[in-house]
């Protein structure tokens, strides 16, 4: 299918890379259908680019990469979106959502309370919340990477 | 909204399957005890919101800004065999 973005112009997205979110993202409740691409490759981030809304993206990471003690309990997202169906052990990836603040990209954070599980063999995914508080909603990426 | 007055033990059945409880009440404060099946997420409401006023502000991502970005951070694994992956299948 192609679609039209505000970035990236005209964008041809193969029906098997749709990714649906029957919950939407917080905040964007009618926002259910995305793809994941890298814009350059080595890049350390992703777009998550609403097939839905043009002027609607977010850039990801793997939260692994800053974070290689993060911990996430995903028991209540499998339930939630039905994966558990076939009993067999889900293979999900987990991004983090990135906001780089206006004009200030040194100030760029990450949300670890947030985090988005896709499922790449149903292309579904969820937003999950950490509401243990173990995890910052403004984890800087930076000054993480000086210490 | 429907409202109701419960007193300390006393609880609320929502639906079959979800009861909340009164647990205990000191001053301003209510303790809540929340039976609901797997699968139903339950949160303080103020940590939902957080994270949507997050969300709404990470959509708004500059190009610019995230070209410097991509300068800014490098991360020290090799990002590309976990990112790539995503699109090689």
């Amino acid at each position: 299918m192609k679609i039209e973005t505000t970035r990236f112009g005209r964008v041809e997205v193969p029906e098997d890379r749709v990714i649906t979110m029957p919950h939407g993202l917080l905040g964007f409740p009618d926002k259910g259908r995305f793809c994941i691409f890298q814009q350059k490759p080595g890049s350390p981030f992703v777009w998550y680019q609403s097939l839905d809304d043009p002027a609607l993206a977010f850039v990801m990471t793997d939260p692994w990469l800053f974070k290689p003690d993060y911990q996430l309990d995903v028991e209540l997202a499998i339930h939630a979106m039905g994966w558990d169906g076939d009993g067999d052990q889900v293979p999900l990836q987990c991004y983090v959502i990135i906001t780089i603040p206006r004009g200030a990209p040194e100030r760029m954070t990450a949300n670890l309370m947030g985090p988005v599980v896709l499922n790449p063999n149903t292309r579904e995914a969820v937003q999950v919340v950490l509401s243990d508080e173990a995890y910052s909603l403004k984890y800087p990426l930076l000054e993480q990477q000086a210490a | 909204m429907l409202v109701l007055t419960r007193k300390s033990d006393e609880k609320i059945t929502i639906g079959d399957d979800i009861i909340v409880s009164v647990l205990e009440i000191k001053g301003s404060q209510v303790r809540l005890g929340i039976e609901a099946p797997r699968g139903i997420a339950v949160h303080r409401s103020e940590i939902y919101e957080r994270i949507q006023d997050e969300n709404l502000l990470a959509a708004n991502v500059v190009a610019t800004d995230f070209v410097e970005a991509e300068k800014l951070w490098k991360p020290r694994q090799g990002h590309q065999d976990r990112l790539g992956g995503e699109r090689e299948d």
